[in-house]
């Protein structure tokens, strides 16, 4: 996999300084996207999630601080570029897919002068070439009559239109690498299938790595490759999909998918499982485990010990100084 | 089968929409000839996409809009006739974002106690003490009474509302997508607090929801909308296990399971919502249909009832066509 990796990053963090301490918003996160594959990162608001997302593309917050060993883009150091050589690169090699489609689009222009404009930017083409590639992305997202649609307004059209516009926007370029944050959060469930089937298709005609930023576990579980779990800033468990699902380790992982209404698994009118307590603060530093609080495992060894990493296998591994066997019984 | 404490008689929203500036508006038909009753301590979930008419109907069982057409009976009176200060007193809401729902700048305590002032149920002594019981049932603690939403998480805040929801003692509580802006971990929480509340208190819930696998979960009873009409009513078996309208398999088919066997459900969804202002004619979901036939593009479905519950299909209202 390490061969065509197109996004590599280790140790990532980001620090958001505050009145009351630093908030380590996202602590030494490692991840790596290959070329067709589906990453997906999952976890509950304030996660970290969107931040990690933000830092990979550079566009964070500036009372934001980001730290990494490591951040490439297919060979190349993000950490050396200058904002001028990285923003050559964002539309254009990597580009993203955020949560409301109406926000990311500009209400005063035609959606097709935002879309050609970002071909002539980094293609230098003319806004004939660039029409043309913007027909052709409309109508490849499933959009009817794609010449008429690109001299409208974000507001005449529906919001899953929105969203299929934005992804053909991602798309101007070619990228390698695309990253959706909640790309179907904000759309009604039928259109949400559809635009995630869109996503997968081209995800696998254009030959690029996705990564998905969600919360809905059901969503992660159906489209992505890999998953990163999430919580309170750290990736507390990663792996296939199937090892997630089907063997899910750290004792967070497993609260979580208790915790779904699971139509032909869990019976219907009782009580789902749930995790007690609530996102400790993340404020100040902190070396033991952020889940220790709501865990039935903890230990007193889990307020110092929060970066143990254990390896199941093929790629199946979680942070907790608990062993596989012990977590895997019921809770002590 | 036990009595309807709220019954809906070919009940019609209309609205005008006014497009342009200089455009005659138009008529928006929100809720459109939908027929149903809430039977008691039963959970009844309305599910259905953006604009197909379930918070306006909400609004109507709450007797905060009246109905254009038709009309709503509560405990078998007209609504217009037991008036709307006793239907607030017997139907409380409990509103989707428990951050706009809940006044910032009240306490936990004056939020949750509200709604006894407002029906001077009790003297202030009295429904001090309804408050702290109220509090201590929806698992609030105690001490917070005195604090603001601005202090509490959204689990929390939705926790109040349900609170504020139940001090009066109410028959019947209307959700409106009371779980969709929680996170799953807390989302879990809430279901199970209004799973216990429904059992210790002998509620009757009204659940509003676009997520089928939340309603699957809590519902006993499921009533599918589609552009303001109600397309199929049955229970949640039913609904589930052997859905009839090809609405209600659509938006089945749009569950995803966090199974990683399963991978994206196979297409089509047939395209997006239509225009509301302008419906389709015949049956509403004709354009979006798999099994569209040549009457549904003409001639509206009637309603087909039987044991099973009941359908607004052409599939089943026996004319001359096979399935």
């Amino acid at each position: 996999m390490t061969g065509d990796a197109i996004l590599r990053v280790r140790g990532l963090s980001v620090d958001i300084a505050l009145p009351s301490g630093t908030l380590h918003a996202v602590s030494d996160v490692d991840l790596e996207a290959a070329r067709g594959e589906t990453l997906a990162i999952v976890g509950e608001s304030g996660c970290g999630k969107t931040m990690t997302a933000l830092a990979v593309m550079r566009l964070l917050p500036r009372r934001a601080r980001l730290a990494a060993n490591e951040i490439e883009l297919l060979g190349t150091d993000l950490r050396a570029l200058s904002d001028r050589a990285f923003s050559d690169l964002r539309g254009n090699r990597m580009s993203m897919v955020f949560q409301d489609p109406m926000t990311a689009l500009n209400p005063v222009y035609p959606i097709g002068d935002q879309l050609e404009e970002i071909h002539m930017r980094h293609r230098g083409s003319g806004r004939r070439e660039a029409r043309d590639r913007a027909e052709y992305l409309l109508a490849r997202v499933g959009i009817v009559n794609p010449g008429t649609r690109l001299g409208q307004f974000p507001h005449q059209l529906s919001g899953g239109l929105r969203q299929r516009i934005v992804i053909a926007m991602a798309l101007m370029c070619d990228p390698d690498l695309i990253v959706a944050d909640e790309p179907t959060t904000a759309l009604d469930v039928t259109v949400q299938a559809q635009v995630l089937r869109l996503l997968k298709d081209l995800q696998a005609e254009f030959n690029m790595a996705l990564i998905l930023i969600s919360h809905d576990l059901g969503i992660v579980a159906r489209i992505a490759d890999r998953i990163a779990v999430m919580y309170a800033g750290r990736v507390v468990e990663t792996g296939s999909s199937r090892q997630i699902f089907g063997a899910p380790t750290h004792p967070y992982t497993r609260g979580l998918i208790d915790c779904i209404p699971w139509p032909g698994r869990t019976e219907r009118r009782t009580r789902l499982g749930s995790i007690p307590g609530i996102v400790p603060s993340m404020i100040g530093d902190d070396s033991g485990c952020m889940f220790r609080n709501r865990c039935a495992w903890a230990e007193e060894r889990c307020r110092t010990d929060g970066n143990v990493e254990r390896r199941i296998e093929n790629g199946h591994a979680y942070r907790c100084v608990h062993p596989v066997a012990h977590l895997r019984g019921p809770p002590p | 089968m036990t009595a309807p404490v709220l019954e809906c008689d070919r009940v019609t929203r209309l609205f005008r929409v006014k497009r342009g500036l200089l455009e005659t508006p138009a008529t928006l038909r929100a809720v459109d000839d939908v027929s149903f009753s809430v039977r008691e301590g039963e959970v009844l979930a309305i599910v259905g996409e953006s604009g197909c008419g379930k918070t306006t109907l909400a609004r109507m069982l709450l007797g905060l809009l009246a109905p254009s057409g038709g009309s709503i009976r509560f405990a078998g009176r007209p609504m217009r006739q037991v008036g709307r200060t006793h239907i607030a007193a017997r139907v409380q809401p409990v509103f989707q974002d428990p951050y706009s729902s809940l006044n910032p700048r009240k306490t936990l305590g004056r939020i949750v106690g509200l709604p006894l002032a407002v029906h001077r149920i009790g003297s202030e002594p009295e429904r001090r003490s309804r408050v702290a019981e109220i509090m201590e049932l929806v698992g609030l603690p105690a001490h917070l009474v005195h604090a603001y939403p601005n202090q509490l998480s959204g689990g929390q805040r939705q926790r109040v509302a349900i609170a504020r929801a139940l001090a009066i003692r109410p028959a019947i509580v209307v959700f409106d997508e009371p779980t969709s802006a929680l996170d799953v971990s807390v989302q879990a929480q809430i279901l199970n607090l209004l799973l216990e509340l429904r059992q210790s208190l002998n509620l009757t819930y009204v659940f509003i929801s676009h997520d089928l696998a939340v309603v699957e979960h809590i519902a006993d009873r499921v009533a599918v909308m589609y552009l303001g009409r109600l397309v199929e009513l049955g229970g949640t078996a039913e609904i589930f296990d052997s859905p009839r309208h090809p609405y209600t398999e659509t938006l089945l088919r749009s569950i995803l399971t966090p199974d990683p066997a399963l991978g994206l459900p196979p297409g089509p969804f047939g395209g997006d919502f239509p225009d509301p202002l302008d419906p389709p004619p015949g049956c509403p979901f004709h354009p979006r249909c798999p099994s569209a036939m040549e009457t549904c593009r003409a001639v509206p479905p009637a309603t087909v009832t039987d044991a099973a519950g009941r359908v607004e299909c052409h599939l089943y209202d026996g004319e001359s066509h096979d399935r």
